[in-house]
């Protein structure tokens, strides 16, 4: 990695958790800055002005996600949840308050990285800067607004494109479906989700290899999407 | 006999006779009357025992305090004519007002201090008794002097149908019979609780004997590998520390599955919990359940063959993939390597028909449905690992969405699991 140090705030209370992400993140070559309760955290966070926030919802004094909320008050950092996974409803609390993903714990190592490298990326490159997405052999311009490659022509409806474009503003980060739903059909939609399962359903049958088992386009339950362009999906591995 | 056709007496002797006579036909006529008047006395004792009795056998066949009550109310207003309410207590002994919209002939203006006074006093009051006799209406005490269950209030259309000592005494055994039924009751419901008492005792104990079993394994695993790995090493090839490394973490991992499951199951057995429904499609659930257990599945060919205009389900997403998660868990665990599974669909009415088919050994003998009980096993799992917690959930997940799961071996072998998912909010 050439570019500069990213820096890394972790918030987690249990110090074996700690120690797993300092080391998995210095390894990677992040500097980690640690704290141990939210009060900590947003002082950190303050005081570093890291790229990335990491933080863990059970917190000892504070609710994680009204951490995420006083954070997102002044600060545009991406933050990433650690969450469990039949904590559904703290999940979908955190992606309201501001928080941009979560990491299922207990987390595989190369998930967890490849979320931060994501996150970071997205938050380097600012919104729909980044021009081009490779899904295999398709290639997705955004600043062109094509998508070109793959063994037949790609042809996307445009209601298709704008959610592919939605999804490739934020690869490899999930994007709520109720964010979807707003930003293409509108907020007088919300609720209709019928009408984004089929659309993505065909945006599968047109760019994913195996539909029935989506790489590119991949589904987080209940919550939405997440792109995984070529990319990230190769750092994944 | 002369003289005819007038009432003089021509004869002192015919006098006499004509006393007789007189007496005879009158003692005759009282007697008739008074047959009359036992018969009519009969047939009213008849009417009010059948009355009682038809109460009786409604009250027996009813469950539940207060529908009890509605229907003693139905028929001691029709008996004795007049509006008629049963208070029942709290658990605190205090009397409220029946919570259920009351029917016409319902007393509504009870007056819950006297019928307070009744209940804790175990003695009737108002009119025709010594406590409160100018009050409209009277409340007699259910249940025996052991234990009060509740009180009968009845204000008549008139206070004499009801204060006549028969009447009276009529009302006081329907009282008795709505008492006895109340304490039935009360008794089932003692039983019953007993029972779930029990039950929970025993789901706890088996819960803590299966986990611990089911937690020892992989824990004595991963502190193998864990302290082979610090004190050896540097001495290990680095394929070994790998895998070392890698038993630890796919232990783990089992391990937080069955953490999760045993939540999930305490979720649901604290009541219905609350779904986050929405449409979903169905393949995209699947695939995600798939894509989790990709490492488990990797021996297994796997195929999703869903119909391209497969409707949408209205169902909890994170829910249903845990539902296809666990049944797939279930072949990785029960199926050799190399078993092929094929995930299919089909609309019907107002459902979404899912088989999850495999061509593995098929179910172990017994009951199918038995497969979907806590804590069951078939006979020969041996060491496989698993507390028997995954159907169950399977099993309440779907019921949670009102939908129905089966298991059955398919006429090719192999075994098919299917369940079905609502199309439309319920």
């Amino acid at each position: 990695m050439t570019q500069a140090m990213h820096q890394v705030v972790v918030v987690e209370d249990e110090p074996g958790i700690r120690d797993v992400l300092r080391v998995l993140l210095t390894t990677a070559n992040y500097r980690v800055v640690e704290a141990e309760n939210a009060a900590r955290g947003e002082l950190e966070a303050r005081a570093h002005k890291p790229d990335l926030l990491l933080l863990d919802l059970g917190l000892p004094d504070r609710d994680g996600v009204d951490l995420i909320r006083r954070v997102r008050a002044w600060s545009a950092v991406p933050i990433i949840v650690l969450s469990a996974r039949t904590a559904e409803d703290q999940k979908i609390a955190a992606l309201d308050a501001g928080a941009d993903d979560y990491v299922t714990k207990p987390f595989a190592a190369a998930e967890l990285l490849a979320r931060v490298r994501a996150a970071l990326r997205r938050n380097a490159t600012g919104e729909a800067k980044s021009a081009t997405l490779a899904l295999g052999s398709i290639a997705i311009d955004l600043s062109r607004r094509e998508v070109t490659g793959g063994a037949a022509p790609v042809h996307l409806t445009p209601l298709e494109y704008r959610v592919l474009e939605n999804l490739a503003r934020h690869p490899g980060t999930i994007v709520k479906q109720d964010a979807l739903i707003r930003e293409v059909w509108g907020p007088a939609q919300l609720g209709d989700t019928r009408s984004l399962r089929v659309c993505i359903r065909n945006l599968r049958s047109k760019l994913e290899p195996d539909p029935s088992r989506p790489r590119y386009i991949v589904t987080e339950a209940g919550l939405g999407y997440r792109l995984r362009p070529d990319e990230i999906a190769d750092l994944d591995s | 006999m002369p003289p005819r056709y007038t009432f003089a007496v021509s004869d002192v002797q015919y006098l006499v006779t004509f006393g007789v006579m007189l007496t005879i036909a009158l003692t005759i006529a009282t007697l008739v009357a008074n047959v009359r008047q036992q018969t009519r006395v009969a047939g009213a004792r008849e009417r009010r025992t059948a009355m009682l009795y038809a109460m009786s056998r409604e009250l027996a066949a009813t469950r539940g305090r207060s529908s009890m009550a509605e229907i003693a109310v139905k028929h001691v207003a029709e008996v004795f004519l007049c509006e008629a309410v049963v208070l029942l207590p709290d658990a605190n002994g205090k009397l409220h007002h029946p919570s259920a919209p009351p029917a016409p002939v319902s007393y509504r203006g009870s007056d819950l201090a006297v019928a307070q006074w009744v209940h804790d006093h175990g003695q009737r009051a108002g009119f025709g008794s010594d406590t409160l006799p100018a009050a409209p209406a009277l409340y007699l005490p259910l249940g025996d002097d052991q234990r009060a269950l509740g009180v009968l209030g009845v204000l008549p259309q008139s206070q004499r149908r009801v204060t006549l000592p028969e009447q009276l005494h009529l009302l006081e055994t329907f009282a008795g019979q709505i008492g006895l039924a109340l304490e039935r009751e009360n008794l089932a419901a003692q039983a019953e609780g007993a029972r779930v008492a029990a039950q929970g005792e025993s789901l706890r104990n088996t819960l803590l004997a299966s986990i611990s079993h089911d937690l020892r394994t992989p824990l004595a695993v991963m502190a193998g590998a864990g302290s082979t790995l610090a004190t050896h090493g540097d001495e290990l090839d680095a394929a070994t520390r790998r895998s070392l490394a890698v038993s630890i973490e796919s232990r783990a991992r089992e391990m937080s599955e069955l953490i999760s499951n045993v939540l999930d199951l305490t979720r649901f057995e604290s009541g219905s919990p609350a779904l986050r429904r929405d449409w979903e499609s169905v393949d995209d659930l699947a695939a995600v359940a798939l894509q989790r257990l990709d490492a488990r599945l990797a021996g297994h060919s796997i195929s999703l063959q869903l119909p391209a205009d497969l409707p949408a389900v209205f169902v909890d997403a994170s829910l249903v993939v845990q539902v296809f998660a666990n049944l797939l868990d279930n072949v990785a665990k029960y199926t050799p390597p190399g078993c092929a599974v094929r995930i299919t669909a089909q609309a019907e009415a107002r459902f979404v028909r899912v088989m999850v088919d495999d061509d593995g050994p098929g179910l172990p003998a017994g009951d199918p449905a038995a497969l979907f009980d806590k804590f069951h096993r078939g006979a020969d799992e041996g060491n496989i690992a698993g507390v028997g917690l995954g159907l169950a959930i399977c099993r309440a997940i779907v019921q949670a969405h009102g939908g129905e799961i089966r298991a059955s071996t398919r006429a090719k072998g192999g075994a098919r699991f299917e369940f079905t998912l609502p199309m439309e909010p319920a």
